[in-house]
């Protein structure tokens, strides 16, 4: 392959005129940040890449107010360092904050594990400013957290994957750092598991996170067994995670759970190398797939999926995110050329059961050809008509999205 | 022709055309009103669908109304046409309590939701104050706001999927775990402009284990508003931060005797929801800070009785001060937190400068202010006064880095101040959307974008 030339513009401006020249000429571009997510979607047909991470600066935290103004190319982990000097937070849970960029975690749509309690992402967009593909530079919302005037395009921006206008500013509401963050890990038996899962949904101190996992040895725990496992994150006051401690190890005692591990320092680390584990890839031998599903058919989906994967002799390693009901499927064999044998056929049969599954990691040549984006949404024909109306001539991300948008 | 073919499609008993019955639809909450051509209460959606296709066949406008409550005239049909009133779509049609969701139609009442969900032990989050007659439909159309949005969000945040009948009479869902644009939250705050919801599958939320409800007061409104500030600032998000000045306390009391002193300047209602333990630590927390600041008393409601009784006042407030004037005009605009002492001196401005009464009361905790000029309709000079007043009070939200509406919508009020926040380009993005929805211009028209839209919006080729 060639290398592709890439730009990379310093500002809205230069952005601005960079994708007016594509526009004219017809030349799709692909919109990169930390490339992060680069298992995800199809592989755009492109004339070049333009960068976003020299757009960066957190350029506008007004602490008191609990908003910041950032601009797309900032890395998440530089965003999440400056809002903890005042002692604030954005729950986005995106894999590697440390390359991962505000723009890229926004236009991927980033879903994580605290959502259900806090809100993905897009509920923390208050405000942006984008460049069309004509070069157009366009606001939406505004700095106040309350914001009914027009249309909510920062929402819509949200999760249309760079493929409707480029991130240049998003602003967001930030939330102040819980006093406690504590994790727990537990070998789970699988004898156990149901119960133990029933007990801890009825939990009165709901927790912010729980994961059951079955390998995945780079998000380990120290906690050992042939079975899964399970992790869990209370956060909020001093008191309410006292009290969720002793509530959680009565439920898994009466759940059958021997004994959970209890994180206090790097509580945040742990869920962090979950997360990262979504989307490590084993060399490319290896495709992870995330399904979504309602909380109450997580468990089943992750059963299923197991199962399709048995059928293949396929290594299948597993993470359910039960509070949301993600789960996270990474199949491997051997080597690159192994998985080649049956990864096209492996993939026909976990569509076939669970339709919605996409691929979110994967560097094995031939991804191309799977299933990446699982079925394709009802409202498709709607969802293209955007697609024409904001860049009629293809160029942002051309054939990336989900039903080659 | 048209109304023979409602009736055909509908039945006689959902079409009404007759001049009395139309009046009844001529207005919302707003002044300005219009008579519609015809007024549908469809009971399905699928109905809803044809009556989409008669309105184009016909040529006429349609215009979507759950109940009438938006204050700024996104309900009036402006440009006469077809109303297609919801009442009759009011059920909860599923409720799936293991995955805390609920599959609602648009014409069901906001509160009716949160009362057959209770027994479950969950309650839908977003409570406008309208709640007892607004609907579901209404709140997603206009993205309601409501006390409690401060923590759990505006309804943007609970919608999960919807029904959404077309421009063209045809039927499509939406839902947030699709892969895709996220195209509930576009729709979601889009007015009836971009079609009209007929079912919405909603979040609910665990009903907390336990909720504290304190008012606070102050000897003058700028202390009070800055005690709101240092609340936000020091990190506390209580579940809601209410203000009232002395003007809609003394209503309020006069109306409903919920509990709030009526001898200060300003009162602050505030409610911290969550686990037992944290709520008094809570509350110590925000009476420090209040009386910080110049709390002159603070008062926590002992009963679930006493702390229903504030909310029903605080939720009453604007109805009550009809004993102050026989007319009342709501201004809603949004301001950065910190700029809260800022705006509200401002709004003290206005009243001395065009001697109208303003009550104050409105959601503190997201800077968003609600002052309530009082006036009497049949004294022009009054009229003038509160026109122009409300405007300097929406220009002073925009000079403070604030925005025109942060719950009410946009409505036919206030399309003409859409360019006061929006370049041409913004406005000219906003109507792209509108012509992939709707390119005829037929679902509500003359609303939100300013007249003469089209004009920036050619300046793109059509695909």
């Amino acid at each position: 392959m060639n290398a592709i030339e890439r730009a990379i513009p310093v500002d809205e401006l230069e952005l601005s005129n960079t994708l007016l020249a594509a526009n004219a000429t017809g030349c799709g571009v692909r919109i990169i940040g930390g490339d992060t997510l680069r298992g995800m979607g199809a592989r755009p047909h492109i004339g070049f890449e333009i960068d976003t991470t020299a757009i960066d600066g957190v350029v506008d935290f007004e602490p008191e107010d609990l908003t910041v103004g950032v601009l797309a190319g900032t890395r998440l982990e530089q965003l999440s360092k400056t809002l903890a000097q005042r002692g604030q937070m954005l729950p986005f849970d995106a894999p590697l904050p440390g390359e991962a960029t505000v723009g890229g975690t926004l236009a991927a749509g980033w879903r994580g594990p605290r959502r259900h309690l806090y809100g993905p992402p897009r509920d923390w967009a208050i405000g942006s400013t984008v460049v069309l593909a004509d070069g157009t530079v366009a606001r939406a919302g505004g700095m106040v957290v309350k914001n009914v005037a027009g249309y909510d395009l920062s929402r819509l921006y949200v999760g249309s994957f760079g493929t409707l206008s480029v991130l240049v500013r998003a602003n967001l509401k930030t939330l102040p750092i819980p006093q406690r963050t504590r994790a727990f890990h537990a070998a789970l038996p699988d004898g156990a598991r149901e119960r133990a899962l029933a007990q801890v949904r009825e939990l009165s101190v709901a927790p912010s996170a729980v994961f059951w996992i079955d390998g995945f040895t780079s998000a380990d725990d120290g906690v050992a067994g042939d079975d899964g496992r399970l992790m869990l994150l209370l956060e909020g006051t001093v008191d309410s995670v006292d009290r969720g401690t002793l509530d959680l190890r009565s439920a898994l005692g009466r759940g059958g759970v021997p004994a959970a591990r209890v994180v206090d320092d790097g509580a945040s680390t742990a869920l962090q190398n979950i997360v990262d584990a979504y989307v490590s890839a084993l060399g490319q031998r290896s495709i992870t797939y995330r399904i979504g599903s309602l909380p109450s058919d997580a468990m089943s989906a992750a059963e299923t999926a197991a199962e399709v994967a048995r059928r293949f002799a396929l290594r299948c390693e597993r993470i359910v995110d039960i509070a949301n009901g993600d789960t996270i499927v990474r199949v491997s064999e051997l080597d690159a050329q192994r998985l080649a044998a049956s990864m096209h056929a492996f993939d026909a049969a976990l569509h076939e059961r669970i339709p919605q599954a996409v691929v979110i990691a994967c560097e094995h040549p031939e991804r191309e050809s799977l299933q990446v984006w699982g079925r394709e949404p009802v409202a498709i024909d709607q969802m293209r008509a955007l697609k024409r109306r904001f860049d009629p001539n293809n160029i942002l991300n051309p054939g990336r999205f989900v039903g080659g948008i | 022709m048209l109304r023979e073919r409602l009736i055909e499609a509908l039945g006689s008993g959902a079409v009404m055309t007759e001049p009395e019955d139309l009046a009844v639809y001529a207005f919302d909450a707003y002044t300005a009103g219009g008579i519609p051509a015809a007024v549908v209460l469809p009971s399905s959606t699928r109905e809803v669908a044809a009556v989409v296709k008669i309105a184009n066949d016909c040529g006429q406008p349609i215009v979507a109304r759950g109940a009438g409550t938006g204050l700024c005239g996104g309900a009036v049909p402006v440009a006469g046409g077809v109303v297609i009133g919801t009442s009759r779509m009011n059920g909860v049609l599923e409720v799936d309590v293991r995955n805390r969701r609920a599959r609602v139609a648009p014409g069901l009442i906001n509160l009716d939701l949160s009362r057959a969900v209770r027994s479950d032990g969950l309650f839908y989050a977003p409570d406008p104050a309208s709640q007892k007659t607004s609907t579901i439909g209404g709140n997603i159309a206009t993205n309601a706001g409501g006390p409690h949005c401060l923590s759990y969000g505006t309804t943007v945040n609970h919608v999960l999927g919807l029904e959404v009948v077309d421009a063209g009479g045809e039927v499509f869902v939406t839902s947030v775990d699709d892969c895709g644009y996220d195209l509930s939250a576009v729709l979601t705050g889009s007015e009836g402009t971009l079609g009209i919801v007929t079912s919405a599958w909603v979040r609910l939320q665990r009903l907390p284990e336990a909720t504290g409800v304190w008012v606070a007061a102050f000897g003058d409104i700028e202390a009070a508003s800055e005690a709101v500030s240092a609340i936000i600032a020091a990190g506390i998000v209580p579940t809601a931060l209410e203000m009232m000045d002395r003007v809609i306390a003394g209503a309020v009391e006069a109306a409903f005797s919920a509990g709030y002193p009526t001898d200060a300047a300003a009162v602050l209602l505030i409610e911290q929801a969550g686990y037992a333990a944290d709520i008094a630590a809570c509350e110590n927390a925000i009476a420090a800070i209040a009386k910080e600041h110049g709390a002159v008393s603070w008062r926590s409601a002992r009963t679930q009785a006493e702390r229903d009784a504030l909310w029903a006042g605080r939720k009453g407030a604007a109805g009550s001060t009809g004993r102050i004037a026989p007319n009342y005009y709501t201004q809603d605009v949004c301001v950065p937190r910190s700029k809260l002492p800022a705006a509200l001196r401002t709004v003290e401005r206005v009243s001395r400068d065009y001697g109208v009464t303003i009550g104050n009361v409105f959601h503190a905790g997201d800077g968003n202010l609600h002052p309530l000029m009082m006036y009497d309709k049949r004294d022009l000079r009054q009229v003038t006064a509160v026109v122009e007043g409300g405007n300097a009070i929406l220009q002073a939200a925009i000079d403070l880095g604030g925005t025109i509406s942060g719950e009410h919508g946009i409505g036919f009020e206030k399309r003409g101040a859409m360019t006061r926040v929006y370049t041409t380009e913004d406005l000219a993005t906003m109507a792209r959307v509108r012509d992939v929805f709707d390119p005829r211009r037929s679902l509500n028209p003359e609303k939100i974008f300013p007249a003469g839209t089209r004009c920036a919006e050619t300046t793109a080729p059509q695909p």
